[in-house]
């Protein structure tokens, strides 16, 4: 009795332990790095701190095997989605099915479709450095459209759900992957050189943000409405809000 | 020709790309660029010459011009100046800078061409298969979807127009209202069909304990070789990157470590590392040529 309590205490401190780990090599490489490449580094640990604990707990928490197919399914249509509009640049459905998966599903399914989505359609596409800053993006858009539906600040009403994609979208996708594009590059990391980098990928930008509202527009009520079906159907996802 | 190196263990393969991507990002030291810049082209020109020549020269060399322009225009630190924009100091070093980081840049972007021809998605399945058993099978399931679900479309496309309902039918807003409805029809299939591969999976013992695994990959002579020959040319570069032997200062003024003889040994090592595909290549075809 007395271990096992120890071993719940032990596994709640983890997380502190590890965050405490995160913080102290970003620290450690952001006050001792010499090079221009330090704010490139510590993004990289901000990266895979962040992102590590969301697989290890979907590693550990030993999903079962509707929940895990449901979850593929929906990955593997947003890959599908953006491979049919290849050929307008940007313009792709994966943030609005990242954003109703969020939704409908809890923010931690969101950050997985988002994250897991972006990396097998790059096998499509081709890797590249932006590829993490681009997993880690499309999973903020997940966890955060999860989290505000479930506070009640993100209705499943069209109006709010166009209007959360198409501005997370444009600016923290956006955001992210321009800083990511800056820090890659090795441009000065000041204020100026970042809104350079984000007014040359403005119109890319913007395209994206459009896709985002259209699909969200199109998309939102039947998506939802089968997801939602799913779930009283087959009582899936019932632990995760 | 088959290139050997691409043949060897995952493992191995994912190493050494993650070994030299990792170098090629923060080794800003002239030399080094070089090093890693001359390989990753060569590397990638030994997997696809046409693609990268083309990839290049439409796309690196300007970017090349383009960064090296533009990082003095931004940045105006450096003690030596060359002249004045607007009042802004242009300086030498933040004109090499934007040049070396441009030069990283390119070689970090011909690196990525060449793991996405060597590392397929099969070898990274079985990579990760062991250390997260759900996130791999979630992957190689999204990898199996994507052309499922493409098939299924057709499938529904024609059914949808044997009853005058299909993506080409009728006035341009009823072929999108068509279009849309085919997406719907395949987001309800793929989700039921879901739930009964999910069923079939459990019925077939998913996530009981003790169950294996295939692959196909086998770790021989050959890899063991292989991983040796990365591992002894690995600790040089690290004892480099820990001395400073790879480290430049930019600004104010350019500074680098006095070239000594350890440091052409750190070098060597950087250049057989970067080099190793194209080695190992060599050194397999000699050998195969021998034996004959």
């Amino acid at each position: 009795m007395q271990q096992k309590s120890e071993q719940k205490r032990l596994k709640t401190a983890l997380p502190a332990i590890f965050a405490a780990l995160v913080f102290l090599a970003v620290i450690l490489i952001g006050a001792n790095g010499t090079g221009e490449r330090k704010y490139f580094a510590v993004s990289l640990v901000l990266l895979v701190g962040s992102m590590l604990p969301f697989f290890i707990h979907f590693e550990r928490r030993r999903t079962q095997a509707r929940e895990l197919v449901t979850l593929s399914v929906l990955c593997a249509i947003a890959v599908a989605g953006r491979a049919a509009f290849y050929m307008i640049p940007q313009f792709k459905p994966v943030a609005a099915i990242v954003i109703i998966t969020g939704v409908c599903l809890g923010p931690q399914s969101g950050f997985l479709v988002g994250a897991v989505s972006l990396f097998v359609s790059n096998f499509f596409f081709g890797q590249g450095p932006n590829t993490p800053y681009q997993m880690f993006a499309f999973g903020l858009l997940g966890v955060l459209s999860g989290i505000l539906y479930n506070r009640g600040l993100l209705k499943s009403s069209r109006a709010s759900l166009c209007l959360f994609g198409g501005l997370s979208t444009l600016l923290l996708y956006g955001g992210i992957v321009n800083l990511g594009t800056l820090l890659l590059s090795g441009l000065p990391p000041t204020l100026s050189a970042y809104l350079m980098v984000c007014l040359t990928s403005l119109p890319f930008d913007l395209i994206h943000a459009a896709s985002s509202v259209f699909f969200l527009f199109v998309l939102a009520k039947p998506m939802i409405q089968k997801m939602e079906r799913m779930k009283t159907k087959y009582g899936l996802f019932s632990s995760e809000k | 020709m088959r290139n050997r190196f691409a043949e060897l263990h995952p493992a191995v393969l994912f190493l050494y790309f993650t070994a030299v991507i990792l170098f090629s990002m923060f080794f800003m030291h002239p030399v080094f660029l070089a090093i890693s810049l001359f390989c990753g082209f060569a590397c990638s020109a030994a997997l696809h010459l046409g693609k990268t020549l083309r990839f290049s020269f439409r796309f690196l060399l300007p970017m090349l011009l383009v960064m090296t322009a533009v990082n003095p225009l931004l940045n105006h630190r450096g003690a030596t100046i060359l002249l004045y924009v607007n009042d802004n100091p242009v300086t030498r070093e933040a004109l090499l800078y934007g040049f070396s980081s441009a030069c990283m840049f390119s070689a970090v972007l011909l690196w990525f061409s060449c793991w996405n021809t060597v590392i397929t998605s099969d070898k990274l399945v079985y990579l990760f298969g062991s250390v997260a058993p759900s996130l791999s099978l979630l992957f190689s399931m999204v990898l199996r979807f994507v052309p499922r679900f493409k098939a299924q479309i057709r499938t529904i496309e024609n059914a949808q127009k044997g009853i005058g309902k299909g993506a080409d039918q009728g006035s341009i807003f009823i072929r999108a209202k068509n279009g849309m409805n085919i997406l719907s029809i395949l987001t309800t299939w793929a989700l039921e069909n879901g739930i009964t591969t999910a069923d079939s999976m459990r019925a077939r013992g998913y996530g009981l304990a003790g169950r294996t695994s295939f692959s196909i990959y086998a770790f021989n002579k050959r890899d063991k070789t292989a991983l040796i020959v990365l591992i002894v040319m690995l600790f040089p570069v690290f004892y480099g990157a820990f001395t400073g032997e790879n480290n430049i200062r930019y600004y104010p003024s350019l500074a680098v470590k006095p070239i000594s003889f350890v440091s052409n040994l750190v070098y060597a090592a950087y250049f057989l590392l970067c080099a190793f595909p194209l080695l190992f290549n060599a050194a397999i075809e000699v050998k195969e040529h021998d034996s004959i």
